[in-house]
């Protein structure tokens, strides 16, 4: 075992250790077990980017064994460039909610398994995307809805989270399904399970590739919750406690994503995904003016974040459509800065959630004098993620735009372009609301604990830094992205 | 020849210990751990016997369905021959009849406290063990019959173990009818075949081909041998809870004791299926034929039985509503397997059967669990056992989610295996059963998601009804048994390899047998 391997085993086998051992502390190292979490996420990351110079170098860090040889399955995990990327982001988002959540949750005896399915989320993510065959992927898959929905269902807010844990399950499986259907056919074509099969090339009769297509866009468009397939998420990011919430809203949604990219754009060469352009394109436009106007619309300060996520993976499923190195690039990148932003607007609306226990906008105002570092950090967000110059999303929005206007079809980009309009408005009035304006009879302002704002302030720093220098991001998308969009792997 | 001794070993095991056990708590003690454990030796005895017969069928390679599975045979009865037989499905089923037996009689040793009668209990047990034994490896109809009878006896009396309780009395007597109605028409099914072939033998398949090309002694079937085949059919099919046949099943498993329940649920049902599926091919029913009916019932099974396990109030009702719609994905796959000879698919069935018997067999246990300590019933009973008994939710939330189908447990490797399967049907029934199995899979988390979500939800205080939340220790007797299920539905899904080469040559076996 060579130290690439080993740190490939630690990405996954710290959270995955902590969650083991996590519930053994029972009642009594309440605020152990956040350390214990911390240092697994943090070693999770400090182990994906150890692996960076090895991708430089060309290497491609990667394990696996046979593990049913009756049916040619093996386990097999991979990291490449294309995987990269949202490993990063998934790591990172961990770390963050992690530390978020030394401050958000109240120590008692349940809190070691509170951290321990943080820590199996965590896993499913970073397996779904380290994953090198289809039996495990679909492991990893699982076990992220799994965890998530267990999350929900126990420490969620409010009497409706069980129905709500039931009703994110039921549907996100239905996409899962899909997944599951695609999986199966390509595994049936080409008789094993592994990707290594896929990425020497496989060729499936022409109908078949429409259906396989369908299967994955669709069920993947599901965890994007892309309209109308969004329909668990304001409810599940709603009564989520908040470190879940930014973990589902930063980091599970982009797992389509990544999906996406990995299946269908990577083994179909661009004639054969052609037909698919403008559907995907329609149906990133539709999610993206939807999510924005109900934005506007929303009372709940946390479904007014989570609607904008809704727009914002249209921008995303819009920039994957258009199949151009720009657009693709671009989706790519909005990944990585959509989880910045997005967990920086879900740490602000905790903020203010915990510090006034009020969570509809109309009994909220006024509050910039009370917290202004709050106020800062959340007109940071709300201008990044209306794409203003400099701060990160500026940067992949206008690669998205830029892509689109490289596809035939200029009216459906120009549609998009002004569809962002929305987006503003929906996030300067939601700054305006909160701390601008009169404060209402009774408003008062908690203490907050630096565990909560410190990483609200990182990420708003980050914001901004990622705006301004985008280049090593950048670098990290440019090198997976000809390759699928040449037709091979 | 050393196959013959080896044969009879099991049943041998089995029967004698039934007898020695009635003796022993007779005469010697009464002591409930003492006879469990003299029980569980009996199983592990038997288990241990039915060992070497599963190298006496693996021995020989090369081509599936010739004289390797007519090996072990012993003993003359009419014009067959053979009296038993062991095939490869055959054995699949009686190692897992065997398996679960020794875990819920270890779990007995502590949960028969509630009903006592021990005399009886563990006996009854044995018998119905042997019953299901000697019928999945019996090598004639008449055998079939009388094992099948043993068997079905044994359990509608362990339906009504609780006689002080009208509703399992009621439950035990619908089953009787319903049962000895199924008995009749099998009855009538061996007079129709005997009556045309003067044979109650079923055909070995190595035996060389006679009338008709049709391999196996007895030719093409006649009318008679046809209308015998239908009588089988129906018969076996009451007792393998086949839709619209399985009305007793709800009643039957959910008012038997617990470790019964898991014993009907898990294997018996199943192996009554396994014996349709022999003796229906063996009869001439052309395996193309029995794969269509399986799975057009097959859509029924599974709907109904998730449709109704929906609306249940009792955790067993819904358990035992369960129970039908996993029937109904193992005739799915065994059906499709069967109707466009796919191996890979009737594998599959045999896999989830396997799979199906550990996590079915967990949740009873569970329950009974539940039952034994907080007088748990109804599912909002359940509430708060995450706080009592952990170790018991947890376990009881491994079952429903390998139930439901989540990775990596056993119920999604089955379910990956089945899908793998019906994929690859050539028309346009296998990709209905399809979509119906995959719309099931969606419907059934309705049910079992609630259920383990009741398991951690907290008690409702004392006034309003609930009880008192203390933690509870469970005795070693029921927690090995589920320790040891809990980590197997993890094992088979994480691990398949060994059961699915277990499994192998079931689907060729009963395919060479279906030509």
């Amino acid at each position: 075992m060579n130290v690439e391997t080993m740190w490939l085993v630690t990405i996954l086998g710290a959270p995955l250790a902590a969650a083991l051992l996590l519930p053994l502390l029972r009642g009594r190292g309440a605020r152990m077990a956040g350390w214990i979490a911390g240092l697994a996420a943090a070693l999770s990351l400090i182990a994906t980017f150890a692996l960076l110079p090895a991708l430089r170098r060309g290497d491609v860090p990667a394990l696996g064994f046979e593990w049913i040889p009756a049916a040619h399955i093996r386990l097999a995990l991979h990291l490449d460039w294309l995987t990269f990327p949202f490993l990063v982001t998934e790591a990172a988002v961990t770390l963050v909610a992690v530390v978020y959540t030394w401050g958000y949750h109240r120590p008692d005896e349940r809190t070691p398994v509170f951290y321990a399915l943080l820590m199996l989320f965590a896993v499913g993510m970073s397996g779904t995307t380290l994953a090198d065959d289809m039996f495990l992927f679909y492991i990893f898959w699982e076990l992220m809805l799994v965890a998530s929905c267990a999350l929900i269902a126990v420490w969620g807010d409010g009497e409706r989270r069980g129905a709500v844990a039931l009703k994110y399950f039921i549907f996100t499986h239905l996409g899962s399904l899909m997944v599951l259907m695609g999986l199966l056919m390509l595994y049936d074509a080409t008789g094993s399970d592994s990707f290594s099969a896929l990425r020497a090339g496989i060729t499936l009769a022409p109908g078949l590739v429409t259906t396989v297509t369908t299967l994955f866009i669709a069920g993947f468009c599901v965890k994007m919750a892309i309209f109308p397939l969004h329909l668990w998420l304001p409810d599940a990011h709603a009564v989520a406690p908040m470190p879940v919430t930014i973990m589902l809203a930063a980091a599970m949604l982009s797992m389509g994503t990544y999906g996406i990219l990995r299946f269908p754009l990577s083994i179909f060469s661009p004639a054969q995904m052609a037909p698919f352009v403008v559907p995907m394109m329609v149906a990133g436009i539709v999610s993206e003016l939807y999510g924005a106007l109900m934005a506007l619309a929303e009372q709940d300060v946390k479904r007014i974040i989570a609607y904008s996520s809704v727009s914002q993976m249209g921008y995303i499923l819009f920039g994957l459509g258009t199949l151009t190195y720009d657009g693709v690039a671009g989706a790519t990148l909005h990944v990585i800065y959509h989880a910045i932003v997005k967990a920086l607007l879900f740490m602000c609306v905790g903020l203010v959630m915990r510090a006034t226990g009020r969570r509809r906008i109309a009994e909220l105002g006024g509050l910039g004098g009370a917290m202004p570092l709050v106020a800062l950090c959340t007109g940071a967000g709300a201008l990044a993620i209306a794409g203003t110059p400099p701060f990160c999303i500026f940067t992949s929005e206008w690669m998205i735009f830029s892509g689109g206007f490289h596809t035939a079809h200029i009216g459906l980009s120009v549609l998009t372009l002004f569809g962002s309009l929305l987006t503003v408005a929906y996030a300067l009035w939601f700054v305006g609301r909160i701390f601008f304006g009169a404060r209402p009879e009774g408003l008062t302002v908690d203490r907050l604990p630096w565990a909560m704002v410190a990483p609200t302030v990182l990420l708003a720093a980050l914001a901004l830094i990622g705006g301004l220098f985008p280049a090593p991001v950048c670098d990290w998308v440019a090198h997976a992205l000809p390759l699928i969009l040449g037709g091979a792997w | 020849m050393t196959g013959d001794v080896w044969m009879v070993l099991p049943l041998a095991c089995l029967a004698g210990g039934a007898f020695a056990v009635y003796l022993v708590a007779r005469l010697l003690t009464s002591r409930n751990d003492l006879l469990a454990l003299l029980t569980a030796l009996v199983f592990a005895a038997a288990l241990v016997a039915l060992v070497p017969l599963f190298a006496l069928t693996g021995k020989e390679t090369g081509f599936l369905g010739e004289t390797r599975f007519l090996l072990p045979a012993w003993g003359h009865f009419g014009e067959g021959g053979a009296f038993l037989r062991a095939d490869p499905g055959g054995l699949v089923v009686a190692g897992v009849a065997l398996g679960l037996g020794l875990l819920v009689t270890l779990y007995s040793g502590r949960y028969l406290a509630l009903d006592r009668r021990y005399e009886t209990y563990y006996p009854l047990l044995l018998l119905l063990v042997t019953g299901l034994v000697g019928m999945v490896l019996a090598a004639d109809l008449f055998n079939l019959y009388m094992f099948c009878e043993l068997m079905s006896v044994a359990a509608y009396v362990l339906v009504a173990f609780r006689r002080r309780l009208d509703t399992a009395i009621e439950a035990g007597f619908k089953y009787l009818v319903m049962g000895s109605v199924g008995t009749v028409i099998i009855l009538l099914g061996i007079s129709f075949v005997y009556r045309e072939t003067g044979t109650l033998a079923l055909p070995p398949l190595s035996s060389p081909p006679t009338l008709g090309g049709k391999e196996g002694g007895m030719g093409a079937p006649g009318p008679w041998t046809r209308a015998g085949v239908a009588c089988f059919l129906v018969g076996l099919g009451i007792k393998s809870a086949i839709v619209p046949l399985h009305t007793w099943l709800p009643d039957a498993h959910g008012r038997a004791p617990s470790s019964i329940s898991a014993m009907l649920s898990g294997i018996i049902v199943q192996s009554a299926f396994y014996a349709l599926l022999k003796v229906s091919l063996g009869l001439g029913l052309p395996a193309h034929d029995l794969g269509t009916l399986l799975i057009v019932l097959s859509l029924f099974n599974m709907t109904l039985g998730n449709g109704l396990a929906l609306v249940q109030t009792h955790t067993k009702r819904l358990l035992a509503y369960s129970t039908i719609a996993q029937m109904g994905y193992i005739m799915l796959s065994i059906g499709v397997g069967l109707r466009y000879a796919i191996p890979a698919a009737i594998q599959a069935g045999f896999f989830l059967l396997l799979a199906h018997a550990a996590m079915k067999g967990l949740a009873f246990l569970c329950k009974g669990v539940c039952h034994f300590y907080c007088d748990a019933t109804l599912i909002a009973d359940l509430r708060g056992t995450a706080m009592r008994m952990p170790l018991v939710a947890v376990a009881f939330s491994v079952a429903l989610a390998g139930l439901a189908g989540v990775p990596p447990l056993a119920g999604f490797t089955a379910k990956w295996f089945i899908l793998m399967g019906a994929l690859r049907s050539s028309d346009a029934l296998g990709y209905v059963g399809l979509a119906v199995f995959l719309l099931n899979s969606l419907l059934a988390l309705g049910y079992y998601l609630p259920l383990i979500g009741t398991l951690f939800t907290p008690p409702s205080p004392p006034e309003l009804g609930g009880t008192e939340g203390g933690r509870i220790r469970v005795s070693p007797w029921m927690a090995v048994p589920v320790v040891v299920l809990g980590a197997l539905v993890l094992a088979i899904g994480l691990y398949p390899g060994p059961w699915l080469n277990w499994t192998a040559d079931a689907g060729g076996y009963l395919l060479a047998l279906g030509r």
